[in-house]
């Protein structure tokens, strides 16, 4: 008797507790299997969809792969959206360097709190509204022209060039690879960087020497998230760059907003995804590899 | 018969491969207080979560009155637990937080309020009730903690190194303050420590934990006097353990030698061991005696000095034999000034035949 | 290190241009929501607040803050739910899988937005529920969920192991443990979650550009008048999207900051 109630006591107790359970792990594979994964591989999928009379229609052909990989615009963009992410990696890593080092190393703990407080407001603000304004700020006419126009210089073309979409990427990634920058040093041990200077090493030779080799694995995080992020981005180079010719971004824009050709522009998202997988392989390799020597 | 308030029952609990608990089996009795200790590691903790039903045996039974627990949740049972890291919720000011197990048994808000402020009251920190936890003092928590597990009146009370976080003569105090309410409450403590002193101070029985067996249970006085095993021998400490193999022995006594001589010794509840095996046997350093001279009869050992401890008026002399092993004793500081070590070359160690206590081989 | 006046000097200077580069903008866009001219530029042109007139009485304007609203309250809403039920997860239990499952909560920010708003389009569109209010909130519920997830989970790894524990040895059942223990104790970072999520979602423009339809959202409204021509109306809407997602970051900040002194 005691035998039998207890077992349904355990049982049911049993049940309750995998319920409790998986309350809060079901919904949410659900959810994002639906939501998140489905998505990404519809559009895998779509890629090899076939457009008739202006309608898509769900098949298996490589006509958009073909036709795409096969034009030069397509290449054109490609090396264009690369060399833009990649020169506004290289120059937002110099520019934040250092204020990440002054805030490291010069900064007291209320100061670098304060500061890092800061540097996350904008990550949650509007980088559309943000860019609008570089916008009247690079002008030719706009603020800062009119402003060297007192001194005589001028006026600079800004907008329209690869400098205006590079100010574009940095409102989007500075504060954010500072941050990543900031905690890199940040965990580095003081005392090595001291013994360094005692030791006779100068600031610079300090730097290349103990600091940067110590902070690596940090400071390659910082630059590939700054490079997706860059990679990735339509505004900077449709608003400030000129958008002519496109980078591949405003490529899946356009192929989007002016017809029916998604399976093309599925193409060209996963051309993207596989090159920024490849890009955070190979940075994550790098920032993990073992140092030699 | 009445069964007992708790029984563990061949009680095994692994962690994957590890053995953490390996076959325990004790009762303790409704209004016990049962201290379990051990060193760190070796499965305190994890005995006293079974018994709450934290932790799920793997094998074996853990009964209260007479029911097997294993399947009842830990809500359902009424055991509760002082928390090493007294675990309060720090969200709730401390009269919220010993009401936490009322409202969870449906007791209407004032009745709650009633019987908080009581316990509050009775723990004497009642004009804290509305305080928050981060802004009370150590033994101020403490005593909150005792409160919020007491107001919902339990028959039996868990604490897991309650004492471990305060300072020396706090310790002292909440020791007592545990022992005399246990006593007015009449319930049963059982109280995990890896202290002796705050388990012989406070405990009727004592259950002696090594690597997930016990070693030995019993009374403090028993666990003092009668240590079970070279282990509790060691973990009592100020014991000496001379070790030795088995010469003649009858029903009642033993005869050990070793390399410190030959020495006779009551078996007590021991089987005849024999001839040949490894023996030990145990004299307790307050019931050892020195003296300057060869003692006539008895078993002596000699000495020399190497170092004094005074602890108050107790004094602990620590002496080397001649084959090099090191032994104590333990006495009044005045017996000692009346003998004049310094000048002797050797210190005889001596103990009277029914004062060295056997334990075999182990 | 050497104390080196002149060094400190300049890297403090470094410092203050950098932050001057990165508020520019905010400050600019703020400046000239007041502005007469129709072109902004220096010297500045009177003080006025037609811009903000002009928008106030926009219909389009309006209809677009309130779907902005809502999107951006039910995303706030199902994010932090999503995000407390996988940091709770991560945080009580492990099992096999769970990098498998904590990948699929926490990967969907390091895909560029563009690419996700291509996806969710082409995706709603196959299950038939594109154009919808509901189409922005599920994606963007799938995207702000990670900050969520990464915020509650610092949270209780900051929670002392045995509190829940505690909670069940008085007799709370697992849900009531979670209610009156865990909920409570995380609640900081939950508003601030809430907060975080919702001035994500409501500055997002590029998923809501693509699935959004017709409900426009504000972002797509300012992303439309800004590809026609230069409109000073748009710095009079940013300064208020500035406006909203600064308070809820700040909010957030500050919660999480400050311990909470008491509950009630
Ligand atoms: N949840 C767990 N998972 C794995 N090992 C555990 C767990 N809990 C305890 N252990 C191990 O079991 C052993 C006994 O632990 P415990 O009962 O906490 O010891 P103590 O006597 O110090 O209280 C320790 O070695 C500990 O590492
Ligand atoms: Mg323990």
């Amino acid at each position: 008797m005691s035998e039998a109630t207890s077992t349904t006591a355990a049982s049911s107790a049993a049940r309750q507790s995998s319920v409790f359970k998986l309350t809060f792990r079901l919904p949410i594979i659900i959810w994002q299997s639906l939501f998140f994964i489905g998505p990404l591989c519809f559009m895998v999928a779509m890629s090899f969809f076939i457009v008739r009379n202006y309608r898509m229609q769900e098949d298996f052909v490589m006509k958009n792969w073909l036709k795409m990989l096969g034009r030069d615009y397509f290449w054109d963009s490609y090396v264009l959206t690369w060399g833009l992410a990649g020169i506004g990696t290289v120059v937002t890593m110099l520019v934040a360097f250092p204020a990440a080092y002054t805030l490291a190393f010069k900064a007291s703990e209320a100061v670098r709190r304060w500061a890092i407080f800061m540097l996350i407001i904008p990550f949650f603000t509007s980088y559309l509204v943000r860019i609008f304004s570089w916008y009247v700020i690079l002008a030719e006419s706009g603020v800062i022209n009119a402003g060297l126009s007192y001194l005589g210089l001028g006026p600079f073309v800004m907008l329209n060039t690869k400098f205006g979409t590079v100010v574009g990427y940095m409102t989007l990634t500075l504060p954010l690879v500072i941050i990543l920058q900031t905690f890199a040093l940040a965990n580095i041990d003081r005392s090595l960087v001291e013994a360094a200077f005692n030791l006779g090493c100068r600031p610079f030779r300090t730097i290349y020497r103990v600091i940067l080799p110590m902070a690596r694995t940090g400071l390659i995080i910082a630059a590939v998230f700054c490079f997706i992020l860059s990679f990735g981005d339509f505004v900077s180079p449709y608003y400030l760059g000129g958008s002519k010719p496109p980078t591949l971004p405003i490529l899946i824009v356009d192929t989007v907003k002016s017809g029916q050709q998604w399976p093309r522009a599925a193409v060209v998202a996963v051309v993207m995804m596989v090159t920024l997988f490849v890009v955070a392989f190979a940075g994550i390799m790098a920032a993990y590899r073992r140092r030699v020597g | 018969m009445v069964a007992p308030l708790v029984e563990f029952r061949s009680v095994v609990k692994r962690f994957d491969d590890f053995v953490a608990v390996e076959r325990v089996n004790f009762t303790i009795e409704a209004g016990e207080f049962v201290a379990i200790m051990g060193p760190s590691g070796c499965g305190k903790t994890t005995t006293l979560r079974m018994l709450a039903g934290l932790e799920a045996p793997s094998e074996g039974e853990v009964l209260m009155e007479g029911r097997v627990m294993n399947d009842v949740p830990a809500h359902e049972r009424d055991t509760p637990l002082v928390w090493q890291s007294l675990a309060l919720f720090p969200f709730l000011n401390a009269r919220e937080n010993v009401e936490f197990g009322l409202q969870m048994r449906g007791v209407a808000a004032a009745e709650r309020r009633r019987r908080a402020l009581e316990w509050l009251d009775r723990m004497e920190i009642a004009e804290f009730a509305e305080r928050d936890i981060a802004s009370l003092s150590g033994g101020q928590k403490q005593r909150v903690a005792l409160a919020r597990s007491l107001v919902i009146e339990p028959r039996i009370l868990l604490l897991d190194e309650p004492l471990s976080a305060l300072d020396a003569n706090l310790v002292i105090r909440m020791q007592s303050v545990l022992t005399k309410l246990q006593r007015e409450l009449g319930i049963t403590f059982v109280y995990v420590t890896h202290s002796q002193s705050e388990a012989f101070a406070m405990a009727d029985r004592v259950v002696i934990m090594s690597r997930g067996h016990i070693a030995q249970i019993g009374s403090p006085k028993d666990i003092y006097r009668a240590p079970a095993n070279r282990f509790v021998a060691e973990f009592v400490g100020r014991n000496n353990i001379i070790t030795g193999t088995v010469g003649k022995a009858t029903a009642k006594t033993v005869t050990i030698d070793g390399s410190l001589g030959s020495f006779t010794v009551d078996l007590g509840q021991h089987e005849k061991p024999r001839q040949g095996d490894t023996a030990r046997f145990v004299v307790a350093a307050d019931l050892a005696q020195i003296s300057t001279a060869k003692p006539r009869r008895g078993n002596a050992i000699a000495c020399s000095l190497i170092s004094e401890e005074f602890i108050g008026s107790v004094v602990t002399l620590f002496l080397e034999a001649e084959d090099g092993s090191e032994l104590k004793v333990q006495l009044q500081e005045r017996e000692l000034s009346k003998m004049d070590l310094k000048q002797a070359a050797t210190i005889y160690l001596s103990w009277a035949a029914d004062q060295a206590h056997y334990i075999g081989a182990d | 290190m050497s104390d080196n006046r002149p060094l400190r000097w300049f890297l403090y200077g470094y410092l203050a241009l950098v932050f001057t580069f990165i508020f520019a903008p905010i400050l600019f866009s703020v400046i000239f929501s007041f502005n007469s001219d129709r072109f902004p530029t220096i010297p500045l042109g009177s003080f006025t607040l037609k811009w903000y007139q002009t928008v106030w009485n926009d219909p389009d304007v309006w209809e677009a803050a309130r779907t902005s609203l809502t999107v951006s309250l039910s995303t706030a809403t199902i994010a932090t739910l999503l995000g407390f039920a996988t940091a709770y997860t991560d945080y009580r239990y492990s099992f096999r899988l769970k990098p498998v499952y904590l990948g699929l909560v926490l990967l969907p920010p390091t895909i560029p937005l563009i690419i996700m708003a291509l996806a969710m389009l082409a995706w709603f569109a196959k299950l038939g529920i594109s154009g919808q209010v509901m189409s922005i909130i599920i994606a963007h519920s799938v995207l702000t969920a990670p900050f969520a997830m990464a915020i509650i989970r610092l949270r209780l790894s900051q929670m002392d192991p045995s509190l829940e524990s505690a909670a069940w040895n008085l007799g709370a059942s697992q849900w009531s443990a979670l209610r009156r223990v865990i909920v409570p104790f995380c609640l900081p970072a939950i508003i601030s979650s809430f907060c975080l999520t919702a001035a994500v979602s409501f500055d997002e423009f590029a998923i809501s550009w693509f699935v959004s339809g017709l409900n426009k959202t504000i972002p797509v409204i300012i992303l439309e008048i800004v590809t026609g021509n230069i409109d000073p109306q748009v710095n009079a809407i940013g300064s208020f999207v500035f406006l909203v997602s600064m308070t809820l970051v700040i909010i957030a900040q500050v919660v999480l900051m400050t311990r909470r002194k008491k509950e009630v």
